[in-house]
């Protein structure tokens, strides 16, 4: 394997790399101040943004710096604006922002601080999920030390900038990481996501102009600043550039965060840096980037890592997060664990998704239990085909069906097998 | 205003409002639950889908309520993929739902009932269990909630927040273990509370008042106006077969009440049931009973006390319509009598919804053809200067008050016109008139607006019209004398 | 009254942060489940919603959207095992056993003597270190059924 360049994780490999001192040695801060002292244009900071191609880390992969410029011109219209940071961190399989606010909080919070000089924001909330308490910690106490330090707050570092960053927790549910079930819950309410339109740079956060990014989107922000656009167009492919943090688990022998670039082929990572299939064993199937990307079968595995190819492949990159299944894993087994999750996880606002999710669960588990029916696998396919595609108010109902129809179409003999043959009827 | 095509046709659209309203009020059916032209709209029941173009861009299916409309958008509501959703939807929404439909009150009206046989979703695949939920839960007076039969639409929810504005019940739990529930279980407050049986699409919510009492499809429905207060809502009387009102419900009108009726109106339909109705005419006999006369004699024997005495007083009750109101003027000036209508006090019901606190449903009517409104106690000094008092009009007695009657000098001669029977001793004659679901006129209210009254039955066997019978004593008394004197 | 006043005076500086105080709320209600008893009681919700200027029906059905809010007393130490998909790939079957054996608590309810209460949950984001649980929302990672009975053990 090849050697890449790495810039994620590099500062978290010092000791102590969440506090202000470590990480302001190792540069934390610099391209912010040099926006700073360079009276860099806001527009121009989104437009470098642009340039770098930066899709969103959070799972739908879209360009951030076209995202940050869809927040209404300011001259004409004068309404208080937000961004809201992703740190939801829910879909199955992914454990890398944690990571982020874990060991390198002050990078993130710098990424907050050109976002919101970028985009003329008034504040920036950062929504944690409820049960990351350390990550939670990290960045409160990184809070602390920036604002001590005169880099979040009222004018800062004596530029006339102003910029508060807050943390704000969630309480348990998948669908906040759903950027309007996020701004709902953040506003202090069930996190009931919206209908678009209206889209959340016109309508957000109590009504006014919002931007919604996850974690690592934003993390990467400071880095395509220092080293520009052209030098992260250098890392991965021509339309997903950078490098990402693949979380790999499942049946490896080395499961872990891995920095890696996008477009690196998932055999690579599986088997250089996971260690291979665990026990010896052979690859059965693979999710690429967390549980709502739905399964690939074992022969896809030189799949590059990129959003364009592993669609092609006939999945979606999502968050990078790869799971794998061994030769002795059970795919209906797994549709049932993923069934019960989206079931649990459904808002319950769309008709197909409160009613669709429970179905599929029930009529999994029935097969799982022997009492599967002959007309089960066509009735679990026409269901899927009712839940998607965008029948609902956000994408959970895809996400719960998308895995289902993935099993079916590249494991259908498991379910066929699970279904008893007809019972001998007496003439 | 904007141009849109529905269906082929080019219509107006307010921009202000979303796509299914535009289809609404041209005449365009589209399928609807969570979505209410009286409340907000959110987009989540899913059943609205509609197909639509716009410019360059592919067909797609989208939900009407929460689409806006946009100049030159082309409309399909019939599309095949849009049935195709509307299907899907009606499915998942069956699954669960109770096949409660031989015991529901709302058969008959029930939106799932009629958009699974506009879409032919009759056939169910499902073999799964269905959600063991409350099925009888008390909410107070009012309403009573089967949560297995609701589909989760949060109208009832939003229509507590958003009309009378206080926030009662609410969706708890997530997803499939969505309930509606109140806090506590505690019974549901205020006025208003008969419209959530309304809004509900299935019979989640319903009516106590209503419980087994009808077959909607057995009930005539008349527009009609409500009678409680000024407001003068725009109701539907309903009327079961053998002329009983069942229920009573509120009539869209942008100008008067929106969507809605208050309880007070709504539940007021337990007085025209009543069974002690005035036959058409009673006389005193010689014994001094008051029996059962021909309504003709009767008629001629009020015409001769107007005649008769001076200055007779014609006290209208405030449920008279507009033209009646009128023929007690002309009446009154015929055999100069002093007219007025009686006016109840004010009441505390008054609220920033629909209530005006004023229980009189024609005030600006009555007064607006110049009669008098008198209260009490100007009744109570008007009556004990006159020997001849004619009471015309429904509920006229129950407002005077029982004793009322006692403190009439026994030298006094009183006529009632009314619907409620009454022997009491100080009543001379007795002529029955129909009440307010079995007439036809015009109230005006607060704001001045005009109501009608419609009959939603007939009245009961040889009551007249009160029109008729005031126009009739007015007329020239010759035939009077003649008939006295013959 | 169930809001202490020191918790109210926490609530007056969180609100600060936010242009609209309820979106305190959540928050706020983490803080009364850690302080006052580990569930919200209908006497905390409704102060709560007085503090908040709602009604408590509106509280509590934010409060039972979510799962990590307990509506219900539960058992002095929480313990939450995580049952998706790349925990349930590397046993998280065997873990539930073994804290249900440990614990004496079945899952979704609370052991007898009310020292534990035992749930199973959805994806916790320790993917790459399953199978896991949280015990008092403290993530214990990398678990066996031998190191579950170590953990739980030395609760009790």
């Amino acid at each position: 394997m090849s050697s890449f360049e790495t810039y994620l994780l590099v500062r978290a490999q010092l000791e102590n790399s969440h506090t202000l001192e470590i990480a302001r040695g190792d540069g934390a801060y610099k391209a912010f101040s040099k926006v700073l002292e360079t009276s860099m244009e806001p527009e121009a900071v989104t437009e470098e943004v642009k340039k770098s191609g930066l899709r969103g880390r959070g799972g739908a992969g879209f360009p951030t710096g076209l995202k940050w410029s869809f927040m209404p011109n300011h001259e004409t219209d004068t309404r208080s604006r937000y961004m809201a940071v992703n740190a939801d961190e829910s879909e199955p399989g992914t454990c890398k922002d944690r990571v982020l606010m874990r060991e390198d909080p002050h990078c993130l919070i710098e990424g907050c601080l050109i976002a919101a000089y970028a985009m003329r924001l008034e504040a920036v909330y950062v929504y944690v999920r409820g049960e990351y308490r350390l990550p939670y910690d990290r960045m409160q106490a990184a809070l602390d030390e920036a604002r001590a330090a005169g880099l979040v707050g009222q004018n800062i570092l004596g530029s006339g900038f102003s910029c508060e960053i807050h943390m704000h927790k969630g309480a348990g549910a998948y669908i906040c990481g759903e950027e309007t079930g996020l701004m709902e819950s953040l506003e202090g309410k069930r996190g009931h996501p919206r209908p678009k339109p209206p889209f959340p740079a016109g309508f957000g956060l109590w009504g006014q102009p919002t931007t919604v990014n996850n974690v690592e989107s934003i993390f990467n922000v400071p880095f395509i600043l220092e080293r520009g656009a052209d030098w992260f167009r250098t890392l991965g492919t021509e339309s997903s550039p950078g490098n990402f943090l693949c979380g790999i688990s499942g049946h490896v022998e080395k499961p872990g965060v891995y920095e890696v670039p996008l477009g690196i082929p998932a055999r690579t990572i599986v088997e250089d840096l996971a260690g291979g299939i665990w026990k010896g064993r052979a690859l059965k199937a693979w999710f690429p980037g967390g549980s709502s990307t739905g399964v690939l079968p074992a022969d896809t595995l030189d799949t590059p890592m990129d959003h364009d190819s592993v669609k092609g492949a006939g999945s979606m990159f999502g968050t990078g997060a790869m799971i794998i299944l061994d030769e002795t894993a059970c795919v209906v087994r797994s549709a049932l664990v993923l069934a019960r999750f989206y079931e649990h996880e459904s808002c319950g606002q769309c008709s197909q998704c409160r009613e669709g999710t429970e179905w599929l669960e029930q009529i999994i588990a029935r097969l799982l239990d022997g009492r599967g029916q002959s007309g089960d696998i066509d009735l679990l396919t026409d269901l899927c085909n009712g839940m998607t595609p965008g029948k609902t108010i956000c994408a959970l109902s895809d996400a719960a069906a998308l895995p289902v129809l993935a099993a079916l179409r590249h494991f259908r003999s498991e379910f066929e097998a699970l279904i008893p043959a007809p019972a001998e009827v007496s003439t | 205003m904007i141009r849109i095509t529905v269906n082929g046709r080019e219509i107006e659209a307010d921009p202000q409002k979303p796509l299914i309203a535009a289809c609404h009020s041209n005449g365009e059916h589209v399928p609807h639950y969570c979505y209410h032209p009286g409340l907000s709209a959110v987009g989540s029941c899913r059943i609205c889908q509609v197909e639509v173009k716009q410019g360059e861009r592919p067909a797609r299916v989208v939900a009407a309520c929460r689409t806006p409309v946009a100049e030159g958008m082309v409309v399909n509501t019939n599309a095949p993929a849009a049935h195709d959703s509307r299907r899907e939807c009606l499915e998942f929404l069956l699954k669960n739902h109770p096949l409660d439909c031989p015991i529901c009150d709302k058969a008959g009206e029930c939106n799932l009932q009629d958009y699974a046989f506009d879409e032919s979703q009759a056939e169910s695949r499902t073999s799964e269990p269905r959600r063991t939920l409350e099925k009888r839960k008390d909410l107070g007076d009012v309403i009573l909630l089967d949560q297995e039969r609701c589909i989760l639409c949060s109208r009832c929810v939003r229509f507590m927040d958003e009309v009378p504005q206080t926030p009662q019940l609410c969706i708890s739990g997530r997803g499939s273990h969505s309930v509606v529930e109140t806090w506590q279980d505690s019974p549901l407050t205020g006025n208003y509370q008969g419209n959530l049986a309304d809004v509900c699409p299935v019979g989640a919510l319903t009516l106590k008042d209503f419980r087994f009492q009808a077959r909607v499809w057995n009930l005539s429905r008349v527009p009609s106006t409500c009678s409680e207060c000024s407001r003068g809502c725009s109701i539907s009387a309903e009327v079961l077969r053998d002329g009983e009102v069942k229920r009573m419900r509120p009539r869209p009108n942008e100008a008067v009440n929106g969507y809605w009726m208050c309880d007070v109106g709504r539940f007021s339909e337990a007085e025209l049931n009543r069974s002690d109705r005035l036959g058409p005419a009673a006389l005193r006999n010689t014994a001094g009973e008051l029996v059962p006369a021909e309504l003709d004699n009767a008629l001629r024997v009020v015409r001769n006390l107007l005649q008769t005495h001076e200055a007779p007083l014609i006290l209208a009750s405030p449920y008279l319509t507009v033209e009646e109101g009128q023929a007690v003027s002309e009446l009154a000036a015929a055999c100069g009598a002093q007219a007025a209508f009686f006016s109840p006090p004010a009441n505390d019901l008054a609220d920033d919804v629909l209530h005006t606190g004023d229980p009189c449903p024609n005030r600006r009517g009555l007064e607006g053809i110049g009669l008098t409104a008198m209260n009490a106690e100007a009744w109570a000094a008007a009556s004990a200067g006159t020997d001849c008092v004619l009471l015309v009009g429904e509920r006229l007695l129950d407002l005077l008050g029982d004793t009322a009657l006692d403190d009439l000098p026994i030298s006094q001669r009183l006529v009632i016109m009314e619907c409620r029977r009454s022997d009491h001793r100080a009543v001379d004659v007795a002529i029955g008139v129909p009440n307010r679901v079995e007439r036809s006129g015009t109230w005006i209210n607060v704001d001045g607006i005009e109501g009608s009254i419609r009959p939603a039955r007939p009245a009961p066997q040889g009551i007249r019209s009160t029109g008729d019978l005031l126009r009739e004593l007015g007329s020239t008394s010759d035939r009077t004398e003649e008939a006295l004197s013959s | 009254m169930a809001l202490p006043e020191t918790l109210r005076t926490e609530f007056d500086e969180l609100c600060k942060k936010y242009p609209q105080g309820r979106a305190g709320l959540i928050p706020a209600l983490h803080r009364c489940q850690e302080e006052l008893g580990g569930w919200l009681s209908p006497e905390i919700l409704t102060d709560c919603a007085e503090y908040f200027a709602l009604e408590p029906v509106e509280v509590y059905a934010v409060a039972s959207f979510y799962p990590m809010f307990f509506l219900r007393p539960v058992g002095k130490h929480v313990v939450s095992v995580c049952r998706n998909i790349s925990c349930d790939l590397r046993g998280a079957q065997e873990i539930t056993q073994a804290a249900e054996q440990c614990t004496g608590a079945s899952c979704g309810s609370s052991s007898e003597d009310g020292q534990f209460y035992l749930e199973e949950v959805e994806c916790q984001g320790a993917c790459t270190n399953a199978p896991m649980m949280v015990v008092d929302g403290k993530y214990h990672e990398d678990l066996d059924a031998e190191a579950v009975t170590r953990i739980l053990g030395g609760l009790k």
